[in-house]
């Protein structure tokens, strides 16, 4: 059994993409609700308790958010309290946390999201749609610390020789200019070079090959069958309306019959499905542990 | 993928997706659902666009200099994304777009979404991001021969060009909270927006002023060099 993040990548977007879909689309306080805790869950089962400023943020974030809507929108018919002769109403309170908590949640699962997916998996799935885009993505990630390291040499080399130093602002803005404009200028002349050596070398006669190997193997195929079919019930029940939710005027809130219930069910069984992979790796690694 | 193989059928394409098709959908989408969709059915549209550009890329003959230069660009843009407050970006890849055309501006402004939101957070937002930092590409590239002979002109599609991106990601802040367009949610937004629309247009003005020559020289030496 591999970890969640061991998964292929093109089963672990598809888990991402199903989760965060049902999120953005249902809207449903119930179906947030499970986001919410959902992504918060598995980030912390990823993560332990560390990036406690991260969490600050989202919480900062959320109260903000909960409170923008209340402020400005004056739809609903229970009024709280009247300010600067506008009525802050109890279901424009509700629609802002709510709506926070769909903005929140799906800011935790793109964390999350960004954790797992590494340059690396982004490229082979970019591969799959466009080489040539994954070539241009693979190569500006490798250019990046390649321009760093040569700017330090062109920025030692002319301080070196007295070009500029750096303890005067405008000669140090221009000196850095200069460095600029040199990796400029080096760093298309060098990429034509790598283009020429690319062609001599025979790119593009044949099929790209990856750094790692992935393979997408039966576990992955169960993983996003499972996947697929969670989604296929909670998508059913968000687009026959059995998830529908009314802020406005009243709140209306129920979860209409057996769709409702399933759906919101499968939701959860989705949201639920990497954290108890995880649990269970954890676990089964403990036991292997304790029998050293 | 997809595959036009007339030409003049790729070409028409090539404008009418994003001009026209794309604002079509997206009226077309707000009119047949409600508004809840809203957010799905743009994040959907910019997807699609996204893809069909990449398509149509894929489909043509790029020569592997080009492919490279477009990468030089974009690992540049990347590394300025990291200077604070100022973001030569929109300025670069306008640059890029002056002088290696609108394509290659495009696929600079979208790459570089791709690449710094690795290190920014990828969301949502990586999609619009993509499809405005591309388009201000584009739109530049369509517009090269005006933009190249007046200063002033490329300086002022610099500023607009970063009010427009501004503009734009405030829809989608709007959409995604608010789970339909509501106007007076957009004042606010621009409004909070303020301070990042500035800087935006600022630092586009800026790196175009001072950098568009000196790029535009060096990026036409290579043409004429090495022929791509």
């Amino acid at each position: 059994m591999r970890s969640f993040s061991e998964f292929d990548p093109i089963a672990v977007t598809i888990w991402f993409f199903s989760v965060i879909g049902i999120a953005m689309f249902s809207g449903h306080p119930l179906v947030m609700s499970i986001s919410l805790a959902g992504a918060i869950l598995f980030f912390i089962v990823r993560n332990g308790l560390r990036h406690g400023r991260s969490h600050l943020f989202f919480l900062i974030l959320f109260i903000v958010l909960a409170l923008a809507n209340p402020i400005i929108s004056h739809n609903g018919a229970t009024v709280l309290f009247v300010l600067n002769n506008a009525p802050v109403t109890l279901e424009a309170l509700l629609y802002g946390i709510n709506s926070a908590a769909m903005i929140v949640g799906v800011l935790y699962w793109f964390r999350s999201f960004t954790q797992i997916m590494t340059s690396e998996k982004v490229l082979r799935i970019a591969g799959a749609i466009s080489p040539k885009l994954s070539l241009i993505l693979s190569m500006s990630l490798r250019a990046v610390p390649m321009f760093a390291h040569r700017a330090k040499q062109v920025s030692d080399a002319q301080k070196a020789m007295g070009l500029y130093n750096d303890d005067n602002i405008i000669d140090d803005l221009r000196g850095r200019m200069r460095v600029f404009s040199i990796i400029a200028t080096w760093a298309l002349e060098n990429g034509i070079i790598t283009a020429d050596s690319m062609t001599a070398r025979g790119y593009g006669t044949g099929r790209r090959t990856q750094l790692r190997r992935f393979r997408f193997s039966s576990s992955d195929a169960a993983f996003t069958l499972v996947t697929l079919a969670l989604l296929g019930v909670s998508a059913a029940a968000v687009a026959s309306g059995a998830l529908d939710f009314n802020f406005y005027p009243h709140i209306e809130a129920d979860v209409k019959g057996a769709a409702g219930i399933s759906g919101a069910a499968a939701y959860g069984a989705l949201v639920l499905l990497p954290v108890i992979i995880e649990t269970e790796v954890s676990i089964r690694w403990k036991y292997l542990q304790s029998r050293i | 993928m997809i595959v036009i193989r007339n030409r003049d059928l790729r070409s028409v394409i090539k404008v009418a997706v994003p001009f026209i098709i794309v604002p079509l959908l997206t009226f077309a989408g707000s009119v047949v659902f409600d508004q809840k969709r809203h957010i799905i059915i743009s994040l959907a549209i910019a997807v699609m666009a996204l893809l069909l550009f990449a398509a149509g890329f894929e489909r043509k003959t790029t020569g592997s200099r080009r492919l490279v230069i477009v990468s030089v660009m974009t690992a540049l843009c990347f590394a300025g994304r990291f200077i604070p407050f100022l973001k030569p970006i929109s300025a670069l890849t306008i640059i890029t777009a002056l002088y290696l055309g609108g394509e290659a501006g495009f696929l600079v402004g979208a790459m570089t979404a791709v690449l710094t939101n690795f290190y920014f957070g990828q969301g949502p937002w990586t999609a619009f991001q993509m499809l405005a930092w591309g388009l201000i590409g584009f739109i530049a590239g369509l517009l090269a021969e005006p933009l190249k002979r007046k200063k002033a002109l490329l300086l002022i599609y610099g500023a607009l060009a970063g009010v427009g991106y501004s503009l734009i990601m405030d829809i989608w802040t709007v959409l995604w909270y608010a789970e339909g367009f509501s106007v007076k949610l957009y004042l606010g937004a621009i409004v909070t927006a303020i301070p990042y629309t500035l800087s935006y247009a600022v630092s586009n003005v800026l790196f175009l002023a001072v950098l568009a020559k000196p790029f535009g020289e060096k990026l036409d030496r290579i043409k004429t060099k090495y022929g791509v």
